[in-house]
């Protein structure tokens, strides 16, 4: 990539950072996570004894019982890391989902594509940008918990801060999917209704075995794990990243790769259809 | 006007700005398998460092052929090459500036905002775009609202700011669809001024208008689109060269009046001035004759000019 590439790619990514300001999303998202944090920081208190058991406060009420403060801290984190696998990426998908269709809307993307700049790297640059503003998002969140419940309980429990990188993960291979039905159909309410559905979707399909029982004939099992081995695996990905929160890394490369594998195919495929499109 | 701001001609690799060769295209419904030909086989050539104007009734497929010479819409078949190079390469972009008609900035950018964006895409480094945005918002007359969301601006401005976008990396090919849709006459008048600098630079531009007067006072060459197809293309003042002349007299005794409106096209009156349009020099001639045979004074005596608006409506109602 040469420097003028540079220039146009960082420019694409400030403007989705600038309209993710001005639509108030970066606020939002932003905003959300700092009242998380916030209640960490303020709400939640934590009195750490002999170093392994501890009593918890939640506004100003103690729990009374003694807990193992380690086994406290990790359910803490594996709340959040549930939180962002699905609030957090249903909010991030709905909030984005129109950031892709603004740019296609007639009066702006001809005064785009007048510019000497390959189609697909416009598509990269709002992609790039929209990934790396939920990415930061999530790093707020994220680094901000295991900053407070570090400081609060002297138990630093460094896998939580993997699910930074598998939200971040997660949300670009959503995005693959917002950004196609973008640029198809140019409609936001689609892309969220599609994005949600390949969410509601992940837990059923990853139920494999289940299926393998339950369903009678042998296509339909074909079918089933066709539709689970070539769709993302959000379920199987955020089972993983909660392994990892709880200390129990079992790692499961077939739901990374064939994950990223669709995010690539969906963002070729949006790619190739905005190359070829008259605007 | 500050002159240094604007843009000279760097670009050598043609002598044609714009080289289109039987361009086409085709818009087919996927439902009612109905297929339009909004440009059908356009063959124009644009030399470097010249006013042109494109022009053509509504539906003319103007548009969609600017939008093919920025690769906005592909061609169904034929090429554009624009100083040269392949239009569909990005980089044949590089010298063009456009504004495009129904132009919808980001709102949310401000002024200079939105000029840093543009420009960073057209690969300016940061330096030269800090340096450029205040020159050209001066130039536009927006020194005073650079620091104003865009949102906030009205037609005119925006028309202003969009001119400013176009000329940010000193483009040496302008293409402007409607730039003075919306102005006021000021601003209208400042632009054609700023124009008229540019094409004094050697910058060629190519403009989309319906501003047929505008066109007329701005542009060398001009060509007509109708239905898709080339109806006409040339120098406007070939163009505009009217057929016939033009003869005023005073005092115009009645009797040789109503001989003359026999062989005039056209007879006026104004203050005791009578005017004629006589088609060919032997019919002003023996107007001539007859008129000072009366002792009429004869005050005027021009070729007739066309305006480009009469050439248009020949040319497209025949």
């Amino acid at each position: 990539m040469d420097r003028q590439e540079r220039i146009t790619l960082l420019a694409l990514i400030a403007d989705t950072f600038r309209e993710a300001l001005a639509r108030k999303i970066f606020w939002g998202l932003f905003g959300l996570s700092t009242l998380i944090i916030l209640f960490f920081l303020f709400l939640m208190k934590i009195d750490v004894a002999q170093g392994a058991l501890a009593t918890l406060s939640l506004f100003g009420q103690t729990s009374g019982r003694q807990v193992d403060a380690a086994r406290l801290v990790r359910q803490f984190q594996a709340g959040i890391a549930t939180f962002l696998y699905t609030w957090g990426m249903f909010l991030s998908a709905f909030a984005s989902a129109g950031l892709v269709p603004s740019v296609l809307e007639p009066g702006r993307i001809e005064l785009l594509i007048s510019k000497p700049v390959a189609r697909w790297k416009i598509l990269l640059g709002r992609y790039a940008g929209n990934v790396l503003l939920i990415g930061l998002n999530a790093a707020y969140l994220v680094l901000g918990v295991w900053l407070i419940l570090g400081a609060k309980t002297g138990i630093w429990i460094t896998g939580f801060l993997w699910t930074i990188a598998s939200t971040t993960f997660v949300f670009a291979v959503l995005l693959s999917v917002v950004l196609l039905i973008g640029v198809l159909f140019e409609s936001a309410a689609l892309a969220i209704m599609v994005t949600a559905g390949l969410m509601i979707l992940s837990p059923l399909l990853a139920q494999t075995r289940l299926m393998d029982r339950l369903l009678s004939s042998g296509w339909t099992r074909w079918l089933w794990t066709a539709f689970y081995n070539c769709l993302p695996k959000i379920y199987d990905l955020g089972h993983m990243t909660l392994d990892v929160v709880q200390g129990n890394p079992a790692w499961n490369w077939f739901a990374v790769w064939s994950s990223a594998l669709f995010a690539i195919l969906m963002l070729g495929l949006g790619m190739v259809v905005f190359a070829r499109r008259d605007y | 006007m500050n002159n240094s701001v604007l843009p000279s001609a760097t670009q050598a690799a043609s002598d044609l700005a714009i080289d289109a060769r039987l361009l086409t295209k085709v818009y087919s419904s996927r439902i009612s398998r109905r297929r339009v030909r909004a440009v059908d086989g356009i063959s124009l050539q644009v030399a470097a460092g010249i006013t042109f104007g494109l022009l053509g009734p509504n539906g003319a497929g103007k548009t969609t052929f600017v939008k093919m010479l920025l690769s906005a819409v592909r061609p169904t078949s034929g090429s554009v090459c624009l100083f040269g190079r392949d239009a569909n390469d990005a980089s044949a972009r590089r010298p063009v500036g456009y504004l495009p008609e129904n132009h919808r900035f980001p709102t949310y950018l401000t002024g200079s905002g939105m000029l840093d964006f543009y420009g960073a895409l057209s690969g300016m480094e940061s330096s030269a775009r800090r340096r450029r945005i205040p020159e050209l918002l001066a130039l536009t007359g927006l020194d005073n609202w650079g620091s104003v969301r865009i949102g906030k601006y009205s037609k005119g401005m925006l028309q202003r700011l969009g001119l400013a976008q176009a000329l940010m990396h000193q483009p040496s090919l302008l293409i402007l669809d409607e730039p003075t849709d919306g102005v006021d006459p000021v601003g209208r008048r400042q632009i054609r001024e700023i124009l008229t600098e540019l094409e004094r630079r050697g910058v060629t531009i190519f403009i989309n208008s319906h501003q047929l007067a505008e066109v007329e006072l701005f542009c060398r060459e001009v060509a007509i689109l109708e239905r898709g197809r080339l109806a006409l293309s040339g120098a406007v003042k070939d163009l505009t060269v009217g057929k016939g002349f033009k003869l005023t007299a005073v005092r115009v005794p009645d009797p040789v009046r109503a001989q003359l409106n026999e062989s005039a096209t056209a007879v006026w009156s104004s203050d005791g001035v009578v005017g004629f349009q006589f088609a060919d020099r032997a019919a002003v001639n023996r107007a001539i004759d007859l008129l000072r045979a009366a002792t009429c004074e004869i005050q005027s005596l021009e070729p007739a000019a066309s305006t480009l608006e009469d050439v248009f409506v020949r040319t497209i109602h025949g």
